[in-house]
């Protein structure tokens, strides 16, 4: 007999793949789960996949999914008595938090307190110091006026980076490399954390080049009890947005303790603010292998299906046997970490478009499968997916036994990818999939921009493979358009003949 | 059967007899052979030609502009752009390429007008910006390809586009 489920009904506060991912797992766990959807997500693949959906307003973020009031008030309406936040949106708002304890309703995160203390990076930096965790130099508090600032970066020394206290996403983010350039990118940094986060403030860090950004992922129950799940190495960022994460970090094979220091320091950060849920402690790495604490998101990450595919663990499972007050049954020997797993992040974007966006209706869509293949995706052919929101159409991960099988298995399941009528970044992972330095595991921050110097120029498509397409365009063509009767009855005359060979 | 082939910036012509093909392109390069095709799947091809297999998917290089008879096709994940029309008709040519006559720009790709920077009888020189576009938060600026004047601005402040449409034409 099944043991009885841990929440009645979950509502899944959230869009697109970690919607899905989520449904998902209340259905392994036999949760009813109720989808929330505005004017443009109706037929999205979350609400078809859910067992109840509610309309909670129009397109733009702020007047649906950012809505506290609606979705309160949609758990209420399906009877649902735990949220899930997912990522983004707000799964890192202290104030959702609150209105869901307040409503009666379990939030399927870490407490309020948590996510304020934790939420503005210069407390987070306080806290981690006075917990022991290394900190990259920089200012405890916000810079209020420029003489300060310039006397702190002078004192640390160029190139330093302006962050955004309220940050993430790489919003209100800049690089200073002197003086001269200070003023314009404070005043820049502020202006792009007020539109942002509604909060100017910004504090200066030493900028520590070519290093590695890994993070600690974290797993705590509401008992006071707190584990560490290894690494991510998450390196392969572009704009300060990771595009290709992995689990073991290919330093910890060099470096096999370091697994244990930052597990221990993320832990260490994490009890500082009594954190419950699943957590992630994210650290840069200096060329010397020493590790800083940069700060702590309180909520899932997109990357965690890396973690579970190295530990064998279900993140969302035990966010969820959490949020119901069950104690984390695991002890930190009991975790062990098996194998390679790789994540590349599908993004709607052209790669030879600066990586535009590329919203639009999905006209055929080939997934990857076989063995090792993960897909998380929130997409199908005859979605169109909408301009309004990030345009991440799916995550695809892989296992292997090791770090090299990992990444030709990538390489495979890439090949089998194929989403048609808009364009993807997937060309784009198979040259950084294939490029030298990023088979020896040489991996930093900026390794993308110096991938684009380096970078040969694209060798000339392969003649016979021009005339493939050149021959399956003029059938297609002559199929499409009957009309042009002539070219068209050749054509097809031509195509039957070809059919024929190849059943014959 | 005879076809012209434009493939991005190259031209060339395509004859087909008896399941046997000859690829002919303008700037000497050229192609024969005898092929099999077999389409597997809507709009997906299963092509064997010299003991290779290849497959290849193909759809509407601008769904939103069925007259535009571009396509696009994905061999392994590379692309190409490809007009094939009778030599007979010239339809579907490109009936100006940049430096000549009217020039038509077209949005790149679906999203929300959020600036015009340009009026009609205005003249532009080439590489400035007409308008910026946005999508899923990021913008995007569509510049002039060449000097001119104006001769028409077919959205507002606002409009939503989809990729394809005619965005300003310039004389």
């Amino acid at each position: 007999m099944p043991a009885k489920p841990l929440f009645g009904k979950v509502l899944v506060a959230n869009r697109g793949e970690i919607a899905c991912r989520v449904i998902r797992a209340l259905r392994e766990l036999s949760i009813p789960s109720v989808a929330v959807y505005s004017d443009v997500d109706r037929a999205s693949l979350a609400v078809r996949m859910a067992d109840e959906a509610v309309h909670i307003g129009p397109a733009p973020s702020k007047e649906s999914y950012l809505r506290i009031d609606r979705l309160i008030d949609a758990a209420r309406s399906r009877g649902a008595d735990a949220i899930h936040p997912g990522y983004g949106f707000l799964s890192e708002n202290a104030e959702f938090a609150q209105a869901c304890e307040d409503a009666g309703i379990v939030f399927v995160g870490p407490s309020p307190d948590s996510i304020r203390r934790m939420g503005s990076k210069t407390a987070a930096r306080k806290l981690a110091k006075a917990a022991g965790a290394p900190v990259v130099p920089g200012t405890e508090d916000p810079v209020t006026d420029l003489v300060e600032a310039r006397r702190i970066a002078n004192a640390i020394g160029y190139p330093v980076l302006l962050k955004a206290a309220a940050g993430g996403g790489g919003k209100g983010m800049r690089r200073v490399d002197s003086e001269a350039e200070l003023a314009d990118a404070v005043r820049d940094a502020s202006s792009e954390a007020e539109r942002a986060f509604h909060d100017g403030a910004v504090y200066i860090e030493k900028l520590v080049e070519r290093s590695r950004h890994i993070e600690i992922q974290i797993l705590g129950d509401r008992h006071g009890h707190l584990i560490h799940l290894g690494e991510r190495e998450c390196s392969i960022q572009r704009r300060h947005q990771k595009v290709i994460e992995e689990s073991p970090s290919p330093l910890i094979a060099v470096h096999p303790e370091l697994r244990h220091r930052m597990g221990e320091a993320a832990v260490q950060a994490a009890r500082a603010v009594d954190y419950y849920n699943a957590g992630t402690v994210e650290f840069l790495v200096d060329e010397q292998a020493r590790f800083y604490f940069l700060e702590m998101n309180t909520r899932l990450q997109v990357e965690h299906p890396i973690t579970e595919l190295v530990t064998g663990l279900d993140l969302v499972h035990w966010q969820l046997r959490i949020a119901a007050g069950e104690r984390l049954s695991l002890r930190q020997e009991d975790i062990s970490w098996r194998g390679s797993a790789l994540e590349c992040r599908i993004y709607a974007e052209d790669p030879d478009n600066r990586f535009f966006p590329s919203p639009g209706l999905i006209s055929h869509l080939e997934r990857p499968t076989g063995p090792g293949v993960r897909l998380d995706s929130g997409v199908y052919p005859g979605w169109t997916v909408p301009l309004d929101y990030d345009p991440l159409l799916a995550k695809l991960a892989v296992w292997g036994p090791d770090r090299h099988t990992a990444i030709q298995r990538m390489l495979r399941a890439l090949d089998e990818y194929y989403v048609g009528g808009i364009k993807t970044n997937i060309p784009f992972f198979r040259q950084i999939l294939t490029d030298e330095c990023f088979h020896e595991g040489q991996l930093h921050t900026g390794f993308i921009d110096e991938f684009f110097a380096r970078r040969p120029a694209a060798s000339p498509p392969d003649p016979l493979v021009e005339a493939v397409a050149v021959l399956v365009a003029a059938l297609h063509s002559g199929k499409e358009q009957p009309a042009s009767a002539g070219v068209g009855a050749e054509l097809s005359r031509w195509r039957t003949e070809g059919r024929g060979r190849l059943f014959r | 059967m005879k076809l012209d082939i434009q493939l991005g910036e190259r031209t060339g012509r395509l004859e087909t007899r008896n399941g046997r093909f000859e690829l002919q392109w303008s700037d000497g390069a050229h192609v024969a052979g005898e092929a099999s095709v077999a389409e597997v799947e809507p709009g997906i091809y299963s092509v064997l030609l010299e003991g290779r297999s290849f497959e290849a998917k193909i759809v509407p290089a601008t769904p939103a502009h069925p007259e535009d008879r571009t396509w696009m096709v994905d061999i392994g994940g590379n692309r190409f752009a490809i007009e094939a029309f009778d030599p007979r008709s010239r339809r579907g040519r490109h009936a100006s390429g940049p430096g000549e006559g009217r020039q038509t720009i077209s949005a790149p790709m679906p999203g929300k007008i959020v600036r015009v920077l340009v009026t009609a009888a205005e003249p532009v020189e080439a590489g400035q910006r007409l308008l910026v576009v946005e999508a899923m938060k990021m913008q995007n600026e569509v510049k002039a390809p060449r000097a001119g004047v104006v001769a028409q601005v077919n959205v507002a402040e606002g409009a939503t586009v989809a990729a394809g449409d005619v965005l300003v034409v310039i004389e």
